[in-house]
């Protein structure tokens, strides 16, 4: 009541107030300072004197409401925006065959993944007489190149990873690329030899044996390969910069990308097609990674980060991510919907060695990558770390390839877990793959 | 007009020259055996003086090579055959078979017939016959009378003929190869370009002495084989060949063949490409003291294996060159483990190390420790007291240009198609592999310690005794 009645006598009696002041000073200060004297103000009604009470208690609750309460408190507001967001429970959990943890449905286990938990398991000593430079595996065969003339294959569907054939006199000069399509059927494979000839070899379904089809002559220096999921396309560079794409049942090239003026483009040093088929990406001497579109016949990114030169590229499976590594030590991941960097995975390694090879495994969730000084990393892509590290191999190691599952976990004695194998100049073919709990 | 001049020209000037020779065939008997006493007293002379000096100076007489005879017998041959002509009326005709073309088994002998004419069939074979017949003549006069002529020297006895150096070179390259004899047989040289320094004398046909220890930092042009008569070895017990005359002269400055942890040594540089006296030079150092070890250190690019390979296997255009080529040489670097020494290519040298002699051993580890230390330490070496290099060496690498992709590329046919696989080769062929893989090159200061190379030299110098 008296609250209400303050504003209008204010409003009437402005000219009175220097009077009442005098006269009113000693409970005024009182009142801030002692609390307990708030009780002279009921006296001072009692005493006869309305007025001038109630104008204290006036000034008094404006004061106190003086503080705006309108404004949402933060934890308010987050409250109504998370209102029923919340993370949706994972569902689709099994037990791993090799360990026995819980893990995610089709993913890898991450406590197999872990260093300890990765076997080294076998070793085919000097394979060859000179450095192996690639691998290729095929879902029941790996296919390895190095400076020898030679190419060797070796099953991967029994244990002891026997050699099942020798390619004689493939490449006089010494082979230094040889590729098959990720995730295909594995019937075709390309290889490059140092005299910058390609060779299209074919696998005879009766014999199981590998044997030349075509061959492309040597044109400028021909130096990565890559092949399409289908088989059907093959991707080469050169060292003036060019990509050229070849139909492999028409044999001919179907697009040339040139990433300079004419001849002088920076040597392409790596290239990789998407598994749909729709993406070129080519790493090159100056760090620059050009991702063109097939369909369209141009280059769609031209990505930056690495300022050094770039080794390796790898599409991830479902192609939504470009993964490009070399001489800078680190791993770039860019997105290909919109051609951004996304990432980089490294280690806080002072001086990280020359990566030379890169594979992300069928899942995609992991990356595997070779270096220079020997060590083949596996990096976990979602968490951005590299969850194991293997340096046995003595020697600097050229490549490193992840085994397609399928065929080979029905092999006797090779369990279900993930393998890899990676070679270098140890000459050796070293495979690696999950723990099996046995 | 000129045609017909330089015609009579030439024909005058046989005629004038077929005097000239029936004159020297009859005194050629007498000269012959006169000039085998000459040797003979030759060869006294110095065993007697060898028997004055004493050993410390391990003197190793050079063999006097006889193979003169042969090709003053072949170009009076030649000559005659010319006179003959003349006399029959015939056309004239010179043998000439270039080195340079690609000789195939069948056509080897179609190509053997090749000749020079005179009359020519144009005047371009006119002129080639005139140049050739010179420089037979130039040769055989140097043969009589024993001196040596360079080519430069024969370039400037008509250059209006010649029109340029590189003519001179090729006709008697291709002169050298259809006789079968070697450039130097027919007492044609080049002009020296290899430079030697290191604690040995050199003691020429002439009396002189060269000693190459002396000079200060440039070292001492290595004279033509033919005047050198003796050399004085002292306590040599390895030749590095540096491609490089830069680094030829650092080390030469700093007197490393003297100071070498690996023992006294000689420095021999060819300023790149070797030149035909600079490998002669090395061949017959390794024949008269094959216990002499001799290593090679040239770039870790393409052009650095090609001149090793040189060396070692000697060029494709003087192949017919004998004794010019030394397949014992070794290797000593630069290699891809020496660029990346933080990497798995350099797997071996622990183990080289490892497998060291005791003294270098000690050595090491007396350096490391002193290295590891601060400069508080007492008992380090009071020499070579350096900083230890903290750049790495894959900081110094530069890319291949497309040129030197293309050179390795060559080098690797050249090694496939030689179908030659022992000793380093397999190597080479790795080396090369591993260069185009990377991509890199590097030049031999990749590896020194801000410009000083006396501490890997060292190091590699001990792992290769």
């Amino acid at each position: 009541m008296a609250a209400l009645a303050a504003p209008t006598w204010r409003m009437g009696t402005t000219s009175l107030f220097p009077r009442l002041f005098s006269s009113t000073q000693q409970t005024r200060f009182a009142l801030p300072f002692f609390p307990g004297v708030t009780l002279t103000i009921p006296i001072g009604i009692q005493l006869g004197l309305p007025s001038i009470p109630s104008i204290l208690e006036g000034i008094w609750e404006g004061i106190l409401k003086a503080v705006p309460k309108k404004k949402t408190s933060h934890m308010k507001k987050r409250h109504r925006q998370m209102a029923g967001k919340a993370l949706k429970d994972v569902t689709s959990l099994c037990k791993c065959p090799a360990c026995g943890e819980t893990k995610r449905m089709h993913h890898l286990c991450p406590h197999c993944v872990s260093s300890e938990q990765l076997l080294h398991s076998l070793q085919r000593r000097k394979a060859h007489p000179a450095d192996i430079f690639s691998l290729a595996p095929t879902p029941n065969s790996i296919l390895s190149a190095s400076g020898s003339s030679s190419l060797l294959v070796h099953s991967t569907t029994e244990s002891t990873f026997p050699l099942i054939q020798t390619i004689p006199n493939a490449h006089k000069l010494g082979c230094h690329h040889v590729c098959t399509a990720k995730g295909g059927l594995g019937n075709v494979a390309a290889s490059v030899g140092f005299g910058g000839e390609i060779k299209i070899w074919n696998k005879s379904q009766n014999k199981n044996e590998w044997a030349l089809d075509w061959e492309i002559p040597p044109s400028g220096d021909v130096w990565a390969v890559a092949l399409s999921e289908n088989e059907e396309y093959l991707a080469c560079t050169t060292s003036d910069g060019r990509i050229q794409v070849w139909d492999l049942n028409a044999k001919q090239v179907i697009q040339t990308y040139e990433t300079g003026a004419r001849g002088g483009g920076s040597f392409a040093m790596s290239v990789d097609l998407s598994r749909d088929g729709k993406f070129t990406a080519s790493g090159h001497e100056s760090g620059a990674v050009y991702v063109f579109n097939n369909d369209a016949g141009r280059m769609v990114y031209s990505l930056s980060g690495l300022a050094k030169p770039v080794r390796a590229v790898a599409f991830s499976p479902g192609c939504k991510r470009l993964a490009a590594a070399g001489n800078a030590g680190i791993i770039a991941l860019y997105d290909m919907q919109h051609g951004e960097h996304v990432g980089n995975l490294t280690t806080p390694n002072a001086r990280p060695a020359w990566i030379t090879s890169l594979d992300w495994s069928d899942t995609g969730d992991y990356i595997l990558s070779g270096s220079l000084d020997g060590k083949v990393k596996v990096w976990d892509v979602t968490r951005g770390a590299c969850v194991a590290t293997h340096s046995e191999t003595e020697g600097a190691l050229w490549s490193v390839r992840w085994l397609p599952k399928n065929e080979r976990a029905l092999g006797p004695g090779m369990g279900k877990g993930e393998m890899f194998c990676a070679a270098g100049a140890s000459r050796s073919l070293t495979f690696y793959r999950e723990a099996t709990g046995i | 007009m000129s045609w017909a001049n330089q015609q009579t020209q030439i024909l005058c000037y046989y005629y004038l020259y077929t005097c000239k020779i029936f004159f020297k065939k009859n005194i050629k008997n007498m000269s012959a055996s006169s000039s085998t006493s000459h040797h003979s007293a030759n060869f006294s002379t110095s065993s007697a003086a060898t028997s004055f000096i004493p050993d410390a100076r391990n003197i190793v007489s050079i063999p006097n090579n006889d193979a003169n005879g042969g090709a003053l017998a072949q170009i009076e041959d030649l000559l005659e055959s010319i006179v003959d002509a003349i006399e029959a009326g015939s056309e004239l005709i010179i043998p000439y078979r270039s080195s340079r073309t690609e000789v195939d088994p069948e056509q080897r002998d179609a190509r053997h017939s090749e000749l020079v004419r005179f009359p020519g069939r144009n005047i371009q074979e006119a002129k080639r016959f005139e140049a050739l017949f010179r420089i037979i003549e130039l040769s055989h006069e140097a043969l009589l009378s024993g001196n040596i002529i360079t080519k430069r020297n024969i370039y400037y006895q008509d250059p209006d003929l010649f029109k340029s150096q590189a003519v001179v070179d090729a006709l008697v390259d291709n002169l050298a190869f259809t006789l079968g004899v070697g450039r130097g047989d027919l007492n044609i040289v080049a002009a020296a370009k290899g430079l030697i320094s290191g604690p040995v004398e050199l003691i020429m046909r002439d009396g002189s002495v060269h000693n190459c220890g002396l000079s200060g930092d440039g070292g001492v042009l290595l004279p033509s084989l033919e005047a050198i008569d003796k050399i004085a070895f002292y306590c040599v017990r390895w030749v590095l060949v540096i491609e490089k005359e830069a680094t030829f002269r650092t080390l030469a400055a700093s007197q490393y063949a003297k100071e070498s942890q690996a023992g006294h040594g000689l420095l021999i540089t060819a300023k790149g490409f070797p030149d035909l006296a600079t490998r002669r030079f090395l061949s017959l150092l390794h024949s008269i003291r094959p216990e002499l070890l001799l290593f090679g250190l040239v770039d870790f690019d393409p052009h650095g294996i090609a001149i090793l390979r040189t060396y070692k296997y000697g060029s494709q255009r003087l192949e017919h060159e004998v004794g010019a080529t030394i397949p014992g040489m070794k290797w000593l670097g630069i290699k891809s483990s020496d660029i990346m020494p933080s990497s798995g290519l350099s797997r071996n040298i622990s183990a080289l190390r490892r497998s060291d002699s005791q003294s270098t051993q000690e050595y090491s580890s007396q350096e490391s420790q002193a290295y590891s230390y601060d400069g508080s330490q007492s008992e380090r070496p009071p020499k070579r007291l350096r900083i230890r290099r903290v750049q790495d060496p894959s900081d110094s690498v530069a890319a291949l240009t497309q040129n030197d992709r293309k050179k390795a590329m060559d080098i690797l046919k050249d090694i496939c198609s030689s179908e030659n696989m022992d000793g380093d080769v397999p190597e080479q062929m790795l080396e090369l592999q591993r260069m185009l893989m990377l991509n890199i090159k590097a030049e031999i200061q990749a590896v020194d310690n801000y410009g000083d190379l006396t501490d890997w030299l060292d190091e590699r110098l001990c792992q290769g005794r």
